[in-house]
């Protein structure tokens, strides 16, 4: 059954008629057809999350001996954490990400950091976004740019594209909507009315293709499947729950989504989701605190992507991170505050996984960043440029100038993939 | 954007929009459209004293954690009956969420009808530069309150005001953790061994004054958080309180300057100081006129006004002054992308909608906003809303607007349908393109014009 909003009758209409009489559907919603093959070929997945991970409280490194005395009262968990290796473990809430450890599909990079080394969110968002070394050097983002040269389109699980993504050729954007879609004459009437206007001009334009492509993958669908014009009903109701819980902001919709539109034929093979509310100030081991909730989102979004892609995870790279991890030691508070290393997990095919990568600093004092922070060893670029190449097929001149200027000091992380 | 001098029709039309909500006839602006603006400055409008619904901070937290309570001895019950000194009222969540909907009400209400819009937008601003977010779900019930209790009667006071009145509101020291933060060699840090939480302290510097790069390193981060110790909330009255045995002792230094120790007087003093810094003049200079004329702050728009703000030691009505009679201000062009409340806002506003009840009204203009990431109330940082247009204009942004658009002007009931043509015409004046004016001309029905008219370029940018 799929969520679409077209009904079966309209598509019955429709398959009958011809596209170019095609009532419009939503402009919001593509809704691929279930079963079909998608398009073929790698895809590649990046996930930010906004507000800073501490890294090793999703992390921790029970290992090192530093480690109980550095965290403190952060250092022990309400049930017992996932042991990964002889040094590190999962928070207990990542059970999902612990099977995918587990079968070697998920590998997690230790001690991560962008080029930034300040402390504001806003600030280190724009570097990890953008790729560039400083903040509001570069208005368009790594991945947009990465995607530049490429035939290949790009999907952001956001109403409008994240700085990530700008200066791809073309960024289809989705969010759910409860509204009807529009209708096509008023979308003619705006296309003129946009004449003098070019960016209002570029987003009707871009909508306008989402739509078409959403119709004749409808189209196809309904003919493959036999329309059946009494099933008509504005939208069904499992489509309608989970557009409330998308509304609600659950990103497991999101990923699910994000499948869909993988599947459709001729469908994205880039896309990106934002996952927000990680700066875990107060209080970070509540039982039903905000950062327990997001780590159990986080863990829910990672197993729908496994789930829906299936065999296909294997043809996927996904990887994710947050733009600093967070201080060593607890605050006044039993919470963290804004630090410097922090943790990025890859999963996917080819992921040298069921391995923790990078080299640890270590916890001890001296090891610290300035006395406070996990030191970075790894710059997240090197993950990124490792998973680009592999996914993208981008060699290193492209990358350490076009993808992530000024980086060729910056190779790609070594035994990341196999 | 250039520079040639509009005609006064055509800054009639600028200041309507660019600097208000909108007016569905320029007739009201009057012959000299920067005074109007200006006559309209002043504390901001507040709820009428006899209206229900409208409860202090303190109230509406003590009522949130009867609430709590009421939640928590519901679910004891069901495992095991206990007794408990205070079980909570059950109502009250109920109660505290029909507040929240009767605040957002009277707002959108006012902003709907104000002739005061040119406050009200200002009110929107200074809300946003303090954001205090009901992501947090302790704030969420006081996001109301504080702009009531904070941005409301200090909007075209001076800065030094607005900043303490946000930095000391129940609001802000739950939202930036600054209720938890204890200094660790005072009284309660040493007996209970707890310590600094240097949130606020943070976004202080970083977000409320001098800005990322004004001038500020961790050093400073940790004096001002040391200064900010003891800034609590009661638990007993939910009010604001500065408890002495959790102020970090002796004297802090931040920014070059010496605090010594001074206990409640220290963070007044701090302010004072950041207040007057010269990096906050620019950084809020540049907000204001990224706000208010270009996602790109033209420098010498910015230069006028930072300086209006030094000469005025931080008056907000000198700044204002300043800005609206810059000749840059009320240049032509339509600079800005309105965001999505604002838009739903000015959309309603023009066709004076009728009275709804309150529930549908916010759900037609908070609703439609959530759907593009603007849940009103909700920043998901204490950045508040990013104020440029990339970050609100893509593909599915616009596909929700025309659907939002068209559901609306189905909905309006037949008495308040408006002549779109001719409310273009009253509304921007000589402004209305020639492109918008024809595809009005053209439209199939009077709905599919008012909707294409929401729509037009005139409309979503100011």
């Amino acid at each position: 059954m799929n969520s679409s909003i077209l009904t079966r009758r309209t598509l019955l209409r429709a398959a009958v008629a011809g596209l170019a009489l095609l009532p419009m559907a939503r402009l919001s919603v593509a809704a691929a057809p279930p079963g079909r093959g998608g398009s073929s070929g790698r895809r590649f997945v990046w996930i930010l999350l906004r507000g800073g991970l501490d890294g090793l409280w999703a992390v921790p490194a029970p290992g090192d001996p530093a480690f109980a005395e550095a965290r403190g009262a952060l250092g022990t968990y309400a049930q017992a954490p996932l042991k990964l290796d002889e040094t590190f473990a999962l928070h207990p809430a990542l059970t999902a990400a612990h099977g995918l450890f587990t079968s070697k599909q998920l590998a997690v990079v230790h001690a991560v950091s962008s080029p930034y080394r300040e402390r504001s969110h806003f600030d280190a968002q724009q570097v990890i976004e953008s790729g560039g070394t400083r903040p509001f050097t570069l208005d368009t983002g790594w991945l947009g740019r990465a995607l530049q040269q490429s035939t290949r389109r790009a999907l952001a699980l956001a109403p409008a594209a994240p700085l990530s993504l700008r200066g791809a050729r073309e960024v289809e954007t989705w969010s759910p909507s409860l509204l009807d879609g529009p209708d096509d004459d008023l979308i003619v009437r705006l296309s003129r009315l946009y004449a003098g206007d070019p960016m209002l001009a570029e987003a009707l334009g871009q909508a306008r293709r989402e739509l078409e492509r959403a119709q004749s993958a409808q189209v196809a669908e309904a003919e493959a499947m036999g329309a059946e014009p009494e099933a008509a009903g504005a939208m069904d109701a499992p489509g309608k729950a989970r557009k409330r819980a998308a509304l609600r902001g659950d990103p497991v919709v999101l990923a699910e989504r994000c499948v869909e539109f993988f599947d459709a034929a001729d469908g994205p093979t880039v896309a990106m989701l934002e996952l927000s509310g990680w700066d875990s100030h107060a209080q970070q081991a509540a039982e039903n605190g905000r950062l327990t909730r997001n780590l159990k989102a986080l863990d829910a979004t990672l197993g729908a992507l496994a789930t829906g892609l299936g065999d296909r995870l294997d043809e996927t790279v996904v990887v994710v991170a947050s733009e600093f991890g967070r201080a060593v030691h607890a605050n006044g508070t039993l919470g963290t505050d804004h630090g410097t290393g922090g943790v990025c997990f890859v999963m996917g095919g080819g992921v040298r996984g069921g391995r923790v990568h990078g080299d640890w600093p270590g916890l001890a004092p001296p090891a610290l960043y300035e006395g406070r922070d996990l030191k970075p060893t790894t710059d997240l670029r090197a993950v990124l440029k490792a998973a680009l190449h592999r996914q993208l097929g981008l060699a290193r001149p492209a990358l350490d100038a076009e993808v992530f200027p000024e980086s060729a000091a910056v190779a790609p992380l070594a035994g990341l993939f196999v | 954007m250039t520079t040639a001098r509009p005609t006064s029709a055509e800054t009639a039309s600028i200041a309507a929009h660019r600097f208000g909500l909108g007016e569905a006839d320029l007739a009201v602006v009057g012959a000299d459209p920067r005074r109007w603006l200006l006559d309209q400055l002043g504390p901001a409008e507040q709820p009428p004293a006899d209206a229900e619904g409208f409860l202090s901070s303190a109230d509406l937290v003590q009522m949130r954690k009867s609430a709590r309570r009421a939640k928590k001895a519901a679910k004891q019950e069901k495992s095991a009956p206990r007794d408990q000194a205070d079980p909570g009222d059950p109502q009250v969540g109920q109660q505290l969420r029909q507040g929240v909907l009767a605040e957002a009400a009277w707002r959108y209400d006012l902003q709907l009808h104000t002739r005061r819009p040119f406050t009200e937008r200002l009110v929107r601003f200074w809300a946003n530069h303090f954001t205090v977010s009901g992501a947090k779900g302790a704030v969420r019930p006081v996001v109301g309150a504080f702009e009531r209790e904070v941005v409301r009667p200090h909007v075209s006071g001076r800065f030094v005001d607005l900043l303490r009145a946000s930095t000391t509101h129940v609001a802000m020291l739950v939202y930036l953790d600054n209720a938890q933060s204890v200094g660790p060699g005072s009284r309660a840090g040493q007996r209970r061994g707890i310590g600094l939480n240097e949130n606020l302290a943070r976004e202080v510097l970083e977000l409320h004054t001098l800005g990322v790069r004004g001038g500020y390193g961790q050093a400073d981060v940790l004096a001002l958080a040391q200064i900010l110790t003891g800034w609590t909330v009661e638990p007993e009255t939910a009010r604001t309180r500065f408890t002495p045995n959790r102020h970090e002792p002796g004297p802090k230094r931040l920014l070059g300057k010496t605090y010594p120790e001074a206990g409640e007087a220290e963070l007044a003093a701090a302010l004072e100081d950041l207040a007057r810094h010269p990096s906050t003049a620019r950084f809020l200079a540049t907000k204001l006129v990224r706000h208010f004329v270009a996602d790109a702050p033209p420098d010498a728009l910015v230069d006028a006004v930072a300086a209006a703000y030094r000469a005025s030691d931080g008056d907000l009505t000198a700044v204002y002054q300043a800005l609206v009679q810059h000749p840059l201000a009320l240049a032509p062009g339509l600079p800005k992308f309105k965001l999505p409340e604002e838009w739903a806002l000015t959309c309603l506003r023009l066709v004076g909608v009728p009275k709804m009840p309150p529930a549908r009204l916010v759900r037609g203009i908070a609703g439609f906003a959530a759907s593009v990431g603007q849940k009103p109330g909700e920043a998901p940082s204490p950045a508040g809303w990013a104020d440029v247009a990339s970050e609100w204009l893509g593909p599915d942004a616009l596909s929700k607007r025309i659907e939002w658009a068209q559901a609306a002007s189905q909905r309006l009931p037949t008495t308040s349908l408006p002549d779109a043509r001719a409310l273009a015409t009253t509304s921007f004046g000589p402004r209305l393109s020639a492109t918008t004016a024809q595809e009005l001309a053209r439209a199939e029905s009077p709905r599919q014009a008012l909707a294409l008219f929401w729509l037009s370029p005139e409309m979503q940018r100011r």
